[in-house]
């Protein structure tokens, strides 16, 4: 074990430091610019590159769903290499990671943070520390969540995505609701809610994971990010009364749920929200993509806000943000093909081809045009941009394993019946002695 | 007593024969509601309609869409060529392999005939998966020249010939206990008078047992291209190219990373199980007695 504790990175380090939209729109052409200079330099690199520099690259792309597809593929003409995308869905791509890795495509899509250090750990991934040299645009912030337990990096970080309280501003805006920051504000807008006739909370648990981001914000909001990640990491009891806490708190919006929890899809759920059955919902900002074209009125009217403070010595200084990215093989067939892939895919010019064809997502480059966002992006750049912690979300945090056979579990089994949460939690406590959480 | 018996037997078989009837058509109903679900579903718009609605509702308006989307997106194709590319050499290989080993054993009493015939036999009882892990190294360690594969890996992991292979060792077993069954049902004067006349033990396989073996090999090859044809574990684990998949494990593409258009998936399923079905209608009478085949033994 070494002593270096991961660190999600702080919005200033992000690259974020706390710029008001203003300043971020003022350094938009500037942003510009600079990636147009970017992306021309990557490309004579590769040309007088000479050697390695003329043959394919493989790459192997979780990237599946059509418009994401669609997206990286602009995203990697833009750096114009020579590449070949292999494309495998990205669910089985995910569960079948481990065997992949072990006869993978040069340059792979993977995540930040735990995830990433799991397999660098393992030694079956490539040591890219010269590649970031060549990547001043990408803040110390996103270095740390790229850097393995050893110090050196072994991933150039893409884009994120936040998670947040998402709502329908006409709703908000006829019933006369304001947006809530402390608990206490929050627990009264759910009441208000419940006496007009407003189920407050969607919400979805189908598949496990939808509640893991509930139990992310409540625990980030009553112990805060140290105790998060110290938990995540294995260091904490779960029998804590820290623990407790977070479920005593969950227990109270218990009452302000849609019933049935676990069998509920994050979809249906995000139609309730579109169809106004429900006030509320924390979800990712994937959650507009649940609306197709037909229904661009509800998707121009979702907005969202940070998860209410709970304890005031913690606020609101933690916000839920994965990082998607890219990764090295351990020996690539093409290794200098490989890094200057990932030099370029790291720079402004590839997130931009990205984020035109698939503006769901806000660049890690810090140079990156901003001027195309939408106000949900522009919000997602803000809402990080105001906190002070970024978390990547329970199953990237931790043992991925872990994650869902164990807190997972113990998440569907609180939702169906939260008096057995004591019995729940010894459980967890002991599930987690079987894991090393390395 | 019997007078009064056989009125009430009567009674008694016809209520059995409605108890019967009753389950059975209700299993059929319990056993058709999926199918006919996803029928009617890969006919359904999504968004709009069934996830609105629900599965169970009455649609609202019927497409085609769904299937030219999974047409397209799923390139189904393609991916049923990759398919072919593996069930077809697998399936020859096996039916040859599977015969030879089958003649061997139960045309000729020798040493260990008995023993090799339970040693396939019982390969059959192994769960596939279990020897995943060590497979797995051992493709993964074995060179292969890129000229012989259409995936350039360098290794024999990554390979459609990886995944002939393993169909060809496992279902061989099966196929051995079925064809030296049948083939035991074969007089063994046949075979004595061909050795009067001069035939060799190859000319005796090739010209006498193995044209009788005709039935046993059709009914044979329906159920092996079944089998081979819906593989999902092997063509998963051992391709890493999401391209070369065959088609029953590349439909996951139409699995979104966030959302799922079911009806889309329903659609591609139905697809896929369309040349089953065509060979499950068109050889249906080699299919039944390939379930039953071996299990009389002569």
């Amino acid at each position: 074990m070494t002593g270096k504790i991961e660190k999600s990175p702080s919005p200033s380090e992000v690259g974020f430091s706390v710029m008001s939209r203003r300043t971020l729109l003022a350094s938009a052409a500037v942003a510009a610019a600079a990636g147009g200079v970017v992306l021309t330099s990557c490309g004579d690199d590769d040309d007088s590159g000479g050697g390695g520099g003329g043959s394919e690259v493989t790459f192997g792309s979780n990237y599946s769903d059509p418009k994401d597809s669609e997206a990286i593929k602009a995203a990697i003409d833009s750096t114009g290499l020579s590449v070949k995308i292999n494309t495998v869905d990205h669910n089985t791509y995910q569960e079948n990671f481990n065997t992949y890795i072990q006869q993978p495509d040069d340059v792979v899509c993977w995540f930040a943070g735990y995830r990433m250090r799991a397999f660098a750990g393992k030694g079956v991934v490539s040591d890219i520390s010269d590649v970031w040299a060549k990547l001043p645009d990408m803040s110390e912030g996103f270095k740390n969540a790229s850097t393995g337990l050893d110090g050196k990096q072994y991933f150039v970080p893409f884009y994120f995505y936040p998670w947040a309280v998402h709502y329908r501003k006409s709703l908000f805006a006829d019933k006369g609701y304001s947006i809530p920051t402390t608990w206490d504000d929050f627990i009264a807008l759910c009441d208000q809610m419940v006496a007009d006739g407003i189920t407050p909370l969607a919400a979805a648990n189908d598949g496990g994971w939808p509640q893991m981001g509930m139990f992310d914000m409540i625990n980030m909001r009553t112990n805060g990010y140290d105790f998060h990640v110290s938990l995540m990491g294995g260091k904490e009891s779960w029998t804590d009364d820290k623990v407790k806490k977070v479920f005593e708190n969950w227990s109270a919006l218990l009452d302000y749920y849609q019933p049935d929890v676990n069998g509920r899809t994050w979809q249906d759920a995000a139609t309730a929200l579109g169809n106004n059955e429900v006030g509320m919902y924390l979800l990712g900002t994937f959650v507009t993509s649940n609306f197709d074209d037909t229904q661009q009125d509800i998707i121009d009217d979702i907005d969202f806000f940070a998860f209410p403070a709970i304890d005031p010595a913690y606020g609101q200084e933690a916000v839920e943000a994965p990082i998607d990215g890219f990764m090295m093989a351990k020996s690539p067939k093409n290794d200098a093909g490989a890094r200057s892939l990932l030099g370029a895919l790291g720079g402004a010019g590839a997130i931009d081809a990205y984020i035109g064809v698939n503006p769901a997502v806000v660049a890690a480059n810090s140079k990156a045009k901003t001027d195309g966002y939408n106000a949900l992006q522009e919000k997602s750049a803000e809402i990080v941009g105001a906190a002070k912690y970024i978390s990547q979300f329970l199953d990237r945090d931790t043992d991925p394993d872990f994650a869902a056979k164990v807190v997972g579990k113990a998440i569907q089994d609180f939702l169906s019946d939260p008096g057995q949460i004591d019995s729940i939690l010894s459980t967890v406590e002991e599930q987690k002695k079987t894991y090393t959480f390395e | 007593m019997s007078g009064h018996a056989s009125v009430n037997s009567v009674g008694d078989s016809r209520l059995k024969r409605f108890l019967v009837q009753a389950v059975l058509g209700t299993i059929a109903v319990a056993w058709l509601v999926p199918m006919v679900a996803a029928l009617l579903s890969s006919f359904r718009y999504f968004e709009r309609d069934t996830q609105v609605n629900g599965v169970f509702s009455w649609p609202k308006a019927l497409t085609l869409d769904n299937y030219r989307e999974a047409w397209r997106v799923g390139s189904i194709w393609g991916h049923f060529g990759k398919t072919m590319f593996i069930v077809i050499p697998s399936l020859f290989l096996i039916l040859l392999l599977s015969s030879m080993v089958a003649y061997a054993c139960s045309r000729y009493s020798w040493k260990f005939n008995v023993f090799f015939l339970v040693l396939f036999t019982a390969g059959n009882l192994m769960p596939q998966q279990v020897i995943f892990q060590p497979l797995f190294r051992i493709f993964k360690n074995t060179p292969w020249p890129d000229i012989l594969s259409d995936t350039d890996t360098g290794s024999l992991l990554g390979t459609k010939v990886a995944v002939i292979l393993i169909h060809v060792a496992f279902q061989t077993g099966f196929c051995t206990f079925v064809l030296s069954n049948y083939m035991k049902t074969i007089p063994k004067e046949i075979g004595e008078a061909a050795m009067v006349d001069g035939a060799s033990v190859w000319r005796q396989y090739r010209q006498i047992i193995l044209p009788l073996c005709r039935p046993a090999f059709a009914a044979l090859a329906t159920l092996e291209f079944t089998w081979l044809y819906n593989d999902f574990f092997w063509g998963a684990v051992l391709l890493n190219q999401g391209a070369e998949r065959p088609i029953t494990s590349s439909i996951a593409v139409l699995n979104g990373q966030y959302a799922s258009n079911y009806n889309l998936i329903a659609a591609a399923s139905m697809m896929i199980a369309l040349p089953t079905l065509a060979v499950y209608l068109a050889l249906q009478k080699h299919f039944i007695s390939g379930l039953t085949l071996g299990a009389n033994k002569g």
